[in-house]
């Protein structure tokens, strides 16, 4: 009996063990409940709009491997699904047409979670202003690289996230264009025109200025282009004085960088750099630049010197090896971008190389090109000297499509502009892009078969379009 | 704090038990007398008890025995393991010789259930029981690996050879897409995580796995996958104290090789697939220096490895207290130099008969574990996958002038991209620095209160405590195509404990004869608790490896930390309840709670009934010859898996996010963005399982054999939506959707004869499991890993079909000339054909959809991991002092997927070719299945298809013993009561039609992708000698 009662105060002592037993916390992580309480919150997501741009899927590589269709450079690498992109011979489930699908649609929902909670944040209006003009203008980019890669796609607005429908059938093109739109006119006007200190690089409202101007040559809206291209032109982002200015780490964020992909070496670093470079260098050598890209510079364009590295020149490689010189076979067609890279003083490539998305030169280049398609050849000759004499070349006069071509071409080889500017000039009717691609190139870039319209976009990830259950439809012909 | 509170109050609660005093007996009557088997000779250490009483003694090394009894008119119980008891009366005699026979019945035992023992003849559930006998002194890690084979319908699945490696245990096929490990249970401690490497197979009584919902629904929300319950071995009360000494040491090697090219074919090839294509010839593969073979990177990479165990146990007791002590050390060093795995541990496990009605102990043990692990399972960089590609024209060191090299440095593909995106494996083994130690806590303390004739409390108070340290180096690589030019060091250290304290109560009683009753009911708590944190630095200046510590890293450039929490409460009970032994009901439930589900969901409660019916012992029966044993039962209930991510139910904003600004960007700033989208519905997944059973005993049991039937549903499980990409990169919580269903047959059948001196034992099990996702979100499939460098999509887990099936093409043969293509109506639309892509020697892929283009719409199944069966079959034999054991395991019925193959035909990749390419399509007729040698993937010749498809099947000599033990006349003489020499082999020999290395490939992504062949780190063949002592 003594047994028994003995026992009895520890089975009630037991089985009142409560409920808060199976609580369980969230350490070192805030719920959605517990975040956006005040501007750094605010703050805090808006720098989260940016990180996934340095992805490797992204601006590592991923966005200038849709570059590989264009006449400029051959792929290179090892990456066994390249190859069928530079042919168009590749199939729904390419591997590259799905890497950065959903990072894109990251960023625009990271955004999304901006527009929906920051305008509930107590804060100080200006820096509030500038949090939603970040948020605008990333969404309107992420949905601007699906718009050129894909073509119609989802648009996730603010109330898709709310109510958790993401599994949306595709939007049309000018509806797409219009979400664009509609998300860049707001940025350029919530944001400001330039920053100082710690926040430069950030969008400012030239960026979105810059983007729209890009925007309306694609919708042929010259008028547009040229409006809102000027804003950029008139107003504090300058060409840099040198060209190379925007490829050295020192002066990469000069005014005329409307837009870069931000590294800092150590802290946040995008691969690029190294896809972009020789494997003996540190490398993994991918987008090596073809001969026939090198004969389009002008004799003397000194541009070619810092946007491709040749044989024969001296590359400071830092560290034991100090300047190098360039040799042939670093490189299947004898070159490598030098846009794109650089090596610390010790040794080794330089993690804080950014990478360019859009300079004040592409869009004085719009300008002129929407100028010259306005009011015909010599309209735009002001804004291609600017470049041009920012390079030391001597003025052209009267110059029309094929020197603006020839132009863009030079000015902005590597940056990924060239497949996207020559399927746009094929629908204006300026060139024959079946015609330009079935020119035999050479071993590095020989004839192939463009099938208009179908390879004005790539195809859909084939998995998206197995997981949506016959919601999301392919692009024609694929 | 509140929750620790809870346990540790009980704590002062069982020191108080500890402080009632001790009584003591009178003893008078002196009994002796020797015990010996029906030939005579003597058993040592054979327990002699007065019954009904704690009074007892253990026989010495002459087999006597003296023991002082009160009751000159009482009985004594002798007992010894293999052999009947007996029961004798002392009848006032002071001279008590005692012959007992040999056991022939192999249900004179007993079983290990979930808080509780029972009897192997009333189990009504499915229960697996293995011998620490038939586990001792193989030379394997652990637990796991050791009970590979042993039990119908328990597959341990090895992920490879590498030293450490456990391999994953699936009791009754793969439960769920999710964690589909077993719950653990050591001394009735189920463990803070599924790892059993830390517990040495010499130390293990028993192991008995619960398969069926009736057996293991005692453990609720845990139970859904099975429940393995692991006894250590205790010494017995009067038992003589004896020592003994086990050792032993070996050799391991990987016996097989991949038939690759050497450098003069390579290099034929190579040429051969750029003109195919009409391309030049890249001027590396003219260059001669490279066109000598030098070395077998293989033969380079695979070296002999050792193996060695030190263990001793120490065990015996009093009347009152018994006690067994064991400790050891294990060291393997992998087939891999530099791959090796440590194990040191003790542990103590003693029971103290404090009063009559109390009973205290403690079972605790130590390890430590130390290991290096290569990286072998990557298709990009692993170990073995780069030894079988690496250029074999390169030299491990380069002794002479070779271009792009420097004398003294290790041969490099960096001269030429053409020669892959690879490092020389043997350099990656010799700078590869990744050591990982663990340091492990098990123990429980429990104390047990006779409250009434039958009626028992018992208590439990357990913990399980880890401490893992990683340091990994980087080191600068400069010389190789894979370069770092920043060095780093990571460190990462973490804690993880789980408490538990548990209450239960047991009532055993026979009423009226004939009404056998046992009832357990309890309560339990446990908490679990993990915090780690993490640092980097970067620019070493000395990369020596005295160097290797933060300190001496210039620049900071990582520190992170987390800790999480989770609990579990639960309240349980059983009925045990037998009608004259011949109709048998137990019924469970266990009600658990859980903080991984939402404050709504976290309740669940999981019963569950089985029956038996003992027809051998109907009346009827009695006259039936032959059969000694016949018994049928049949079960139905409920179990949970909870192994799911903590607080999905929580929408998660997670910091980090990091990006520069600023003028030269330098300014660091770190964004912060939702982690995850919240699911508050969210809870567990349950199976539901119907289980049928039949046990036969014929021959007097000597031939035994059981058989079950098994429907294993699981319902509501956790899958993850299938995320379209519009969702972003955001975790997206699993919902209760999928559901999954195996069912199957089990079977074991033991015999065990023998004349005279000869003895002999054969058993075999074998497991006939249907595995078949029924239900995914609406109609949808789950992807799992791609494959390698080219990114290939391998496996897909479909409704209506085996989790992780294979999926790709399928194809007839290879285009022999240019009218078979012309007129193939599989590609009448393809506009590859138009192009001119498609060539002969490439391979004809099957339209399935008739549309006449080769697309992914002609993707289907091709091939299924799961095996029909998986088997086991051991056969021991003894003569006179010798003793052989044969153990046999196998699968049939199983695909493999052969991707190092795939991609080890296929020129298009810079890397060293399969031997078999030389077979290839070279000209019409030349081969029908091997394609032409070609670097542009035109055809996309190497797609996964049906053409890498192999049957895995295999039949694996596990392990092989022969041992020896000297007779007792000897052993005596040198003050020993045992001492047996052995010889063992591990992986002895495999029969199978597989190609690749090793055909256990395991697990590659969770569950949804197993049998691909990535160049898994082989199993090796391993021989140990050994020696066991006992004193």
């Amino acid at each position: 009996m003594k047994n028994i009662i003995l026992l009895l105060p520890l089975i009630t002592l037991l089985f009142g063990c409560s409920e808060e037993f199976l609580d369980s916390t969230p350490y070192a992580q805030s719920t959605s409940a517990t975040f956006w309480r005040n501007a750094d919150d605010a703050v805090a997501a808006a720098n989260a709009l940016y990180d996934p741009l340095n992805d490797e899927q992204l601006y590592g590589h991923g966005e200038q491997t849709f570059e590989i269709c264009s006449d400029d450079f051959w792929r290179a690498g090892d990456h066994g699904e390249d190859q069928a992109i530079e042919e168009f011979v590749f199939d729904p489930d390419n591997a590259q047409l799905r890497h950065g699908y959903s990072r894109k649609y990251e960023i625009v929902n990271r955004a999304n979670a901006i527009l929906i909670n920051v305008p509930d944040i107590d804060m100080d209006p200006a820096l509030k202003d500038r949090v939603l003009g970040e948020a605008y203008f990333m969404r309107g980019f992420a949905n601007w690289r699906l718009h050129v890669i894909y073509g119609e796609l989802p648009l996730i607005f603010e109330q898709d996230v709310i109510d958790g429908t993401f599994n949306k059938p595709k939007a049309t093109t000018d509806e797409m264009r219009a979400a664009i739109e509609s998300d860049w006119l707001e940025a350029a006007a919530l944001l400001p025109a330039s920053y100082s200190g710690a926040d430069i690089g950030r969008p400012t409202s030239g960026t979105a200025n810059g983007f729209l101007a890009k925007l309306y040559l694609y919708m042929d809206n010259m008028d547009k282009v040229i409006e809102h291209g000027e804003r950029v032109i008139n107003g504090p982002y300058p060409l840099a004085a040198d060209f190379g200015d925007n490829f050295q780490i020192e002066t990469e964020n000069n005014p005329e960088m409307l837009f870069s992909v931000q590294a800092q070496d150590g802290w946040t670093t995008c691969a690029y750099r190294i896809y972009s470079t020789p494997r003996p260098w540190g490398g993994w050598d991918f987008h090596e630049p073809i001969q026939d890209l090198v004969d389009e510079f002008e004799e003397g364009d000194p541009r070619l010197d810092y946007s491709i590295m040749k044989p024969g020149d001296i590359i400071d490689l830092g560290g034991d090896r100090g300047p190098t010189e360039y040799t042939a076979d670093l490189s299947s067609t004898g070159y490598h971008f030098r846009k794109f890279a650089s090596w610390r003083e010790s040794g080794g490539l330089d993690g804080s190389q950014n990478v360019p998305v859009l300079r004040s030169a592409d869009v004085y280049l719009m300008v002129a090109e929407a100028k010259i398609r306005r009011d015909g050849n010599g309209a735009g000759d002001a804004e291609i000297n600017a470049v041009r004499e920012r390079a030391g070349l001597e003025p052209v006069s009267g110059a029309g499509m094929s020197e603006l071509i020839h132009e863009r071409r030079v000015e902005l080889s590597g940056e990924n502009q060239r497949h996207q500017d020559l399927m746009r000039w094929d629908k204006a009717g300026f060139i024959d892009i079946v015609e330009h691609y079935r020119e035999d190139r050479g071993a590095f870039k020989p004839s192939r078969d463009f099938q208009r319209p179908k390879h004005y976009y790539f195809a859909i990830p084939q998995r998206e379009i197995d997981l949506s259950n016959g919601v999301l439809e392919q692009n024609p012909n694929y | 704090m509140k929750k620790s509170y809870t346990l540790w109050r009980v704590l002062p609660t069982m020191l108080l038990f500890l402080g009632i005093t001790l009584s003591g007996f009178a003893q008078d009557f002196k009994v002796s007398g020797k015990v010996a088997d029906t030939a005579g000779e003597p058993l040592i250490g054979a327990s002699v008890q007065l019954k009904g009483t704690s009074t007892g003694t253990v026989t010495d090394v002459e087999g006597n025995y003296e023991l002082l009894v009160n009751d000159k008119n009482g009985i004594l119980l002798i007992s010894y393991v293999g052999y009947q008891p007996s029961e004798v009366s002392i009848n006032g005699q002071s001279q008590i010789d005692i012959i007992l026979n040999t056991s022939s019945r192999l249900l004179d035992e007993v079983v290990v259930v979930g808080y509780g023992t029972q009897e192997k003849e009333d189990v009504t559930g499915s229960i697996s029981s293995v011998k620490g006998e038939d586990l001792q002194n193989l030379p394997v890690i652990g637990a796991s690996q050791a009970l590979q084979g042993r039990a119908a319908g328990v597959q341990v699945v090895r992920n490879g050879g590498a030293p450490g490696d456990g391999g994953s245990i699936r009791i009754r096929g793969t439960g769920t897409v999710n964690n589909a490990n077993p719950l653990i249970v050591v001394d009735g401690v189920p463990l803070a995580y599924g790892s059993i490497n830390d517990i040495n197979p010499n130390d293990i009584e028993s192991m008995e796995i619960l398969k069926d919902a009736s057996s293991s629904a005692i453990y609720g929300t845990r139970a859904a996958n099975g429940v393995v319950l692991i006894t250590t071995k205790k010494g017995g009360f009067n038992e003589r104290t004896t020592v003994t000494l086990n050792t032993y040491a070996g050799i391991s090697n990987i016996s097989n090789r991949i038939d690759v090219l050497d450098a003069p074919s390579l290099t034929n090839i190579k040429k051969e697939a750029y003109q195919n294509d009409g391309l030049d010839v890249p001027d590396i593969w003219n260059e001669p220096a490279f066109q000598r073979q030098r070395t077998n990177w293989q033969d380079e990479l695979f070296q002999t490895g050792y193996t060695q165990n030190y263990d001793f146990t120490i065990s015996g007791g009093s009347e009152r207290t018994s006690f067994a002590f064991t400790g050891g050390y294990f060291s393997e060093e992998g087939t891999i130099d530099n791959s090796f795995f440590d194990r040191y541990y003790a542990r103590i496990n003693s029971t103290f008969k404090v009063t009559d009605w109390l009973t205290i102990g403690e079972n605790m043990q130590l390890t430590r574990q130390e290991g290096n692990f290569l990286n072998t399972n990557s298709a990009q960089t692993g170990l073995v996958w780069s030894a079988i590609r690496f250029h074999p024209g390169l030299p491990v060191i380069v002794n002479e002038a070779l271009p792009g090299h420097e004398i003294g440095q290790y041969g490099s593909s960096q001269v030429s991209g053409e020669f892959g995106d690879i490092n020389n494996p043997i350099f990656t083994q010799d700078i590869e620095d990744d050591i990982a130690t663990n340091n492990r806590f098990l123990g429980n303390l429990f104390a047990e209160i006779q409250i009434l004739d039958g009626l028992k409390l018992r208590g439990n108070f357990a913990a399980d405590a880890s401490l893992f340290d990683r340091t990994e180096f980087f080191p600068i690589i400069d010389q190789q195509i894979r370069a770092r030019d920043r060095n780093a060091l990571e460190r990462s250290y973490g804690e993880s404990y789980s408490l538990l304290g548990e209450y239960f109560l047991t009532y055993d009683k026979v009423f009226a004869g004939v009404h056998q009753v046992n009832l357990v009911g309890g309560y339990t708590a446990q908490q679990f608790v993990s915090e780690n944190f993490f640092a980097q630095r970067l620019d070493f200046p000395n990369e020596e490896f005295d160097q290797r510590f933060l300190n001496a890293g210039n620049t900071i450039s990582g520190a992170s930390g987390t800790r999480q929490d989770f609990s579990l409460l639960s309240g349980f009970g059983r009925l045990n309840y037998s009608y004259d032994g011949r109709y048998l009901l137990t019924a469970t439930v266990r009600r658990d709670g859980s903080s991984r589900f939402a404050p709504d969901n976290r309740w669940g409660t999981f019963p569950a009934f089985s029956a038996g019916w003992r027809i051998s012992r109907e009346k009827f029966f009695e006259n039936v010859e032959g059969i000694s044993f016949l018994k049928l039962t049949g079960g139905w209930g409920q179990l949970g898996n909870q192994e799911v991510a903590n607080l999905q139910y929580l929408a998660l904003v997670a910091s980090g996010r990091r990006y520069a600004f600023g003028p030269d960007g330098s300014t660091q700033v770190v964004g912060a963005s939702l982690s995850r989208i919240p699911n508050e519905s969210i809870s567990w997944e349950t199976a539901e399982m119907l289980n049928f059973g039949l046990e036969i005993g014929l021959l007097e049991n000597r031939l035994f054999g059981t058989f079950n039937y098994f429907i294993k549903d699981t319902k509501d499980m956790l899958l993850a939506p299938p995320t379209v990409g519009t969702i972003g990169r955001t975790d997206v919580p699993d919902q209760n959707v999928g559901e999954l269903r195996n069912q199957g047959l089990e079977m074991e059948l033991s015999y065990r004869g023998g004349k005279g001196d000869f003895t002999y034992n054969i058993s075999g099990n074998a497991a006939f499991i249907r595995n078949e996702v029924t239900t995914l979100f609406d109609g949808n499939f789950l992807a799992s890993q791609f494959y390698g460098r080219p990114n290939q999509e391998i496996a897909r887990t479909f409704e209506g079909e085996p989790i992780g099936t294979f999926f790709g093409w399928t194809t007839d043969g290879l285009y022999q000339n240019a009218g078979e293509i012309s007129n193939d109506a599989n590609i009448a639309n393809d506009p590859r054909r138009e192009a001119g892509l498609i060539q002969p020697g490439d391979v004809r892929f099957v339209d399935l959809n008739g549309d006449g283009l080769i697309d992914d719409e002609d993707r289907t199944i091709i091939g299924d991991p799961t095996p029909d069966v998986t088997y086991g079959l051991n056969a021991g034999f003894g003569y006179k002092g010798f003793d052989l054991n044969i153990f046999f395991l196998g699968v049939a019925g199983v695909d493999i997927y052969n991707a190092d193959r795939m991609q080890g035909l296929d020129a298009s990749y810079p890397f060293n070719l399969y031997a078999e390419a030389e077979n290839r399509w070279t000209g019409e007729g030349s081969s029908n299945s091997i394609p032409r040698a070609s670097v542009n993937r035109d055809n996309l010749n190497f797609r996964t298809s049906d053409l890498f498809i192999e049957d895995g099947s295999f039949l694996r000599l596990k392990n092989l013993s022969l041992g020896y033990t000297l007779p007792r006349s000897v052993t005596s003489n040198i003050g020993m009561t045992n001492l047996r020499f052995y010889v063992t082999g591990q992986n002895v020999f495999t029969i199978t039609d597989y190609s690749g290395l090793d055909p256990e490939l395991g697990l590659i992504d969770g569950n949804l992708q197993s049998n691909v062949d990535y160049a898994q780190y082989p199993q090796a063949r391993t021989w140990v000698f050994g020696l066991t002592a006992g004193f």
